[in-house]
């Protein structure tokens, strides 16, 4: 694979490039749940030829859309479908004012590296059923969303005070965008993705970065997006131009980064980063098919499900974390035949919204009990909140199977425990 | 860097089968897909070719076809080619759910329009509608379903229609595929079957629109059958087509599980040739343009709505690739006079000509591009419209383009 300069102009903005053929009618996760969201087609395209911008918007429906973007990799036309949802969201939204709730989630990021210092305090506190009934009555998040732990110490932490032999001399360099989740929430997947690039041969690094913005995305807040965007591509941008290439481990945030805020945000710098930034699997993918390393899987026997994220399908990458995870021996790889998984993010913890999300979420549950894995694999944060709450099965990112599977001293988080 | 043995163009039933034949021979392969392809669109049947009479044996029926049509995709693959990767494709649908032939040549089965259409391959959720008479059939609809009326349906087929509905389940303003999506619970399929049971006047078979679920139709056509007593078939009706969804699920599902690489979404938006062969295409996906290379490559973008072929004001050209393109001489040749007419508007044979090897040539009969073939409905001189030859073109040209491809 190697990125050309030469970029040619497909339509867009253009809800009449649209031929009605409703091909989008076929994917989208929420109008196959409810009547109330009629469906990419009205919504996008459909609605767009009626809305004006000197006109108040009357498409409160518009909302429910969750940004999977599904809409967008199956449409024959190349009609930037969610791209208009998100315009008509954003006007929707500045118009009638955003409520505290979804201003406060969006800011998960400042608060999420406090919580993470008192993380024994704030868990059992979540997890309260008073104050989870005063979430749900007073903020309308709702009740029956487990609510993500805070782990101590961070990622950040971990990483900064560990010995120092990544920095091994000759070794090519490598930067770690780990994400928020990653950092406050789920660390090990942080470890992991580390024990895997230096097993990979690579001295890894951890630039500044902060929230990439994507979850002001989904509250149409794109002046908020573009300053979490500016902020990143200034701290980002001197690795990249020293010459090294940044992976990352969460789906939906390597979107934002790589395919948003260059076209959808059009902020300075956007493309130069994007040409450096990698999927993790994909980039130990390419390595291994280039032959450029030789780690060697040991056998996990065992039997697995990968699930594909919809920003997985929107990277239109393939799936590296698939072709990996077949490369480990005696693994019984399966892949889950399901579009979506529902959670949509932040728009899962939205009272008025939870039902969707689990109605979407059947689907995938009644496939993995087909399966019966011993363990679930899903590259994104929030596909792995859902399918841990939709089964109660154990669920890792790819990158925490494979650790397993290489000969590394972090054992990490075991993967065989059946049920959590 | 990374080298596939075969690049598919085109997620229509021509790439997918072309993938498919490839990754079956151990080939690498990489299909690449602006969208999610027609099948998705039109698919229902397996139509190969319905222009001929009924009774007529299919092997006869297009053997004396490719005689009369030398130029026809079918005299490239002979009825060899069609009936060997017919069968492949049978094979992907292992029973319940199973596609076969109701005799050994055409059958009629009605349309959302109420029109009969001769079609060969039926999946069997459809065969019971395969010579119906009025006297026996209801057909079904449901109430604030708006791409299925059985009232046209029935009235255009003589027989009797109703519409029905489920307040329990608040039904109004679905769309076929949450419909589908439900039918693919059992209480609510005996729900309706009880719901239709209700209805019957005597009639020995019940025409319902396809939405017979997505994850085990034979289950769904089984439930039915035992609630109402009678044989059930759905009928095929507006895109998007959940029987195509099937299809289109079921050769995804084989081709990822077998190895291919599968990208969606995005167009090729240029190939790079040299010394008369194609050397790498690239993807274009905001703001990135990746480079992919393969030995071989097969073109199966469709006509016009797939994005194969473009037409300005004055002609039509192939934008991938430019390849010559066989066509009217002039845009007021490209339209017969009315546009509803037995006979084919001259457009309808624009395409791609090929060599005997389905790599394209110029005007001199000339190989273009010795390790490119095209596949499906971009090539020339057929009349799927017409010919009711949509699907096995594809079929037949999709396995033969990548057995071509990987045997050189």
């Amino acid at each position: 694979m190697t990125h050309t300069d030469e970029i040619p102009t497909p339509p867009r903005n253009l809800p009449d490039v649209c031929v009605r053929c409703a091909t989008c009618m076929a994917v989208c996760p929420v109008s196959r749940v409810t009547p109330r969201f009629p469906g990419p087609k009205q919504a996008g395209p459909g609605a767009q030829r009626f809305r004006s911008a000197s006109e108040a918007s009357v498409d409160d429906w518009i909302e429910l859309c969750t940004a999977c973007r599904l809409c967008d990799t199956v449409c024959p036309t190349g009609v930037p479908i969610s791209e208009l949802n998100l315009m008509a969201k954003a006007k929707y939204l500045d118009e009638r004012g955003r409520t505290f709730r979804d201003w406060l989630l969006v800011r998960s990021d400042l608060f999420g590296e406090w919580a993470s210092r008192f993380s024994r305090i704030v868990n059992p506190l979540m997890k309260n059923r008073t104050i989870r009934w005063l979430l749900d009555k007073v903020l309308e998040i709702d009740r029956r969303r487990a609510l993500p732990e805070y782990e101590t110490p961070t990622f950040r932490e971990w990483f900064s005070t560990r010995p120092a032999a990544s920095e091994a001399a000759g070794r090519p360099r490598i930067a770690y965008f780990h994400g928020c989740f990653t950092n406050t929430n789920e660390v090990d997947v942080g470890k992991a993705s580390v024990a895997l690039l230096e097993a990979h041969g690579f001295s890894v690094i951890i630039p500044p970065q902060r929230c990439c913005g994507i979850p002001r995305l989904g509250v149409g807040d794109l002046r908020g997006a573009r300053e979490m965007g500016l902020r990143n591509l200034s701290l980002l941008l001197p690795t990249v131009r020293e010459g090294t290439d940044i992976v990352f481990s969460s789906t939906s945030c390597g979107l934002m980064l790589r395919h948003e805020y260059g076209p959808l945000l059009n902020l300075p710098g956007a493309e130069e980063l994007a040409k450096r930034l990698f999927d993790i699997c994909e980039l130990l993918l390419r390595l291994r098919e280039e032959g450029k390393q030789a780690v060697q899987f040991r056998p996990l026997p065992m039997r697995a499900a990968y699930f594909a994220p919809c920003h997985m399908k929107s990277l239109n990458i393939g799936l590296p974390a698939l072709e990996l995870l077949r490369c480990v021996p005696g693994l019984d790889i399966r892949l889950i035949e399901a579009e979506c998984c529902g959670l949509g993010g932040l728009y899962g913890f939205k009272k008025e919204k939870y039902a969707i999300t689990e109605e979407i979420g059947r689907d995938l549950a009644k496939e993995v009990a087909r399966i019966d894995p011993e363990v679930i694999l899903t590259d994104c944060e929030g596909c792995r909140m859902q399918i841990r709450q939709l089964t109660r099965r154990k669920v890792l990112h790819p990158v925490q199977l494979l650790r397993f599977s290489i000969d590394t001293h972090d054992k990490g988080e075991r993967p065989l425990v059946r049920r959590q | 860097m990374k080298r596939w043995d075969l690049i598919v163009i085109g997620t229509g039933l021509a790439g997918l089968t072309a993938a498919r034949t490839a990754i079956e021979m151990g080939a690498k392969v990489l299909i690449i897909g602006r969208g999610m392809g027609s099948v998705t669109l039109f698919g229902n049947t397996i139509d190969v070719l319905g222009c001929i009479p009924p009774e007529t044996d299919m092997e006869e029926g297009i053997t004396r076809w490719i005689a009369t049509n030398p130029h026809h995709p079918y005299a490239r693959t002979g009825w060899a080619g069609i009936a060997e990767s017919l069968s492949a494709f049978r094979g992907l649908f292992p029973p319940p759910y199973t596609f076969d032939t109701v005799g050994s040549g055409n059958s009629l089965v009605p349309t959302g329009a109420g029109t009969l259409r001769p079609t060969y391959l039926l999946p069997v959720t459809m065969t019971a509608g395969a010579g119906i008479s009025e006297a026996d059939t209801l057909i079904v609809g449901l109430k604030g379903f708006k791409d299925f009326q059985s009232d046209t349906v029935s009235l255009h087929l003589q027989c009797r229609g109703v519409n029905l509905s489920l307040p329990r389940y608040g039904l109004e303003g679905l769309t076929a595929i949450a419909l589908a999506r439900l039918m693919d619970e059992e209480p609510f399929r005996e729900r309706l079957g009880e719901a239709i049971r209700h209805q019957m006047a005597g009639e020995k078979r019940i025409g319902l629109p396809a939405i017979l679920g997505f994850r085990a139709p034979a289950d769904v056509l089984k439930t039915l059958e035992t609630v109402t007593g009678a044989r059930v078939f759905e009928i095929p009706m507006l895109p998007p087509s959940i029987p195509g969804l099937r299809i289109f699920h079921r050769y995804r599902e084989i081709l990822i599980a077998k190895g291919a690489t599968f990208l969606m979404g995005n167009p090729v938006t240029a190939a790079e040739l040299k010394d008369g062969r194609c050397a790498g295409i690239t993807v274009h996906n905001p703001p990135l343009s990746t480079v992919y290379r393969a030995e071989s490559y097969v073109l199966a973008t469709g006509r016009f709505l797939g994005g194969g072929l473009w037409a300005d004001m004055e002609r039509i050209a192939e934008p991938l690739f430019h390849l010559p393109i066989f066509q009217p001489e002039s845009r007021g040749l490209w339209f017969r006079e009315r546009f509803f007419q037995p006979e084919a508007h001259p457009i309808h044979r624009a395409g791609i000509v090929t060599d005997e090897y389905l790599r394209p040539v110029d005007a001199e009969g000339e190989v273009i591009l010795k390790n490119v073939r095209a596949a499906g409905s971009i090539l020339a001189h057929h009349q799927a419209i017409e010919e009711h030859s949509r699907e096995g073109i594809d079929i037949a040209t999709g396995d033969l383009a990548a057995r071509r491809s990987l045997a050189s």
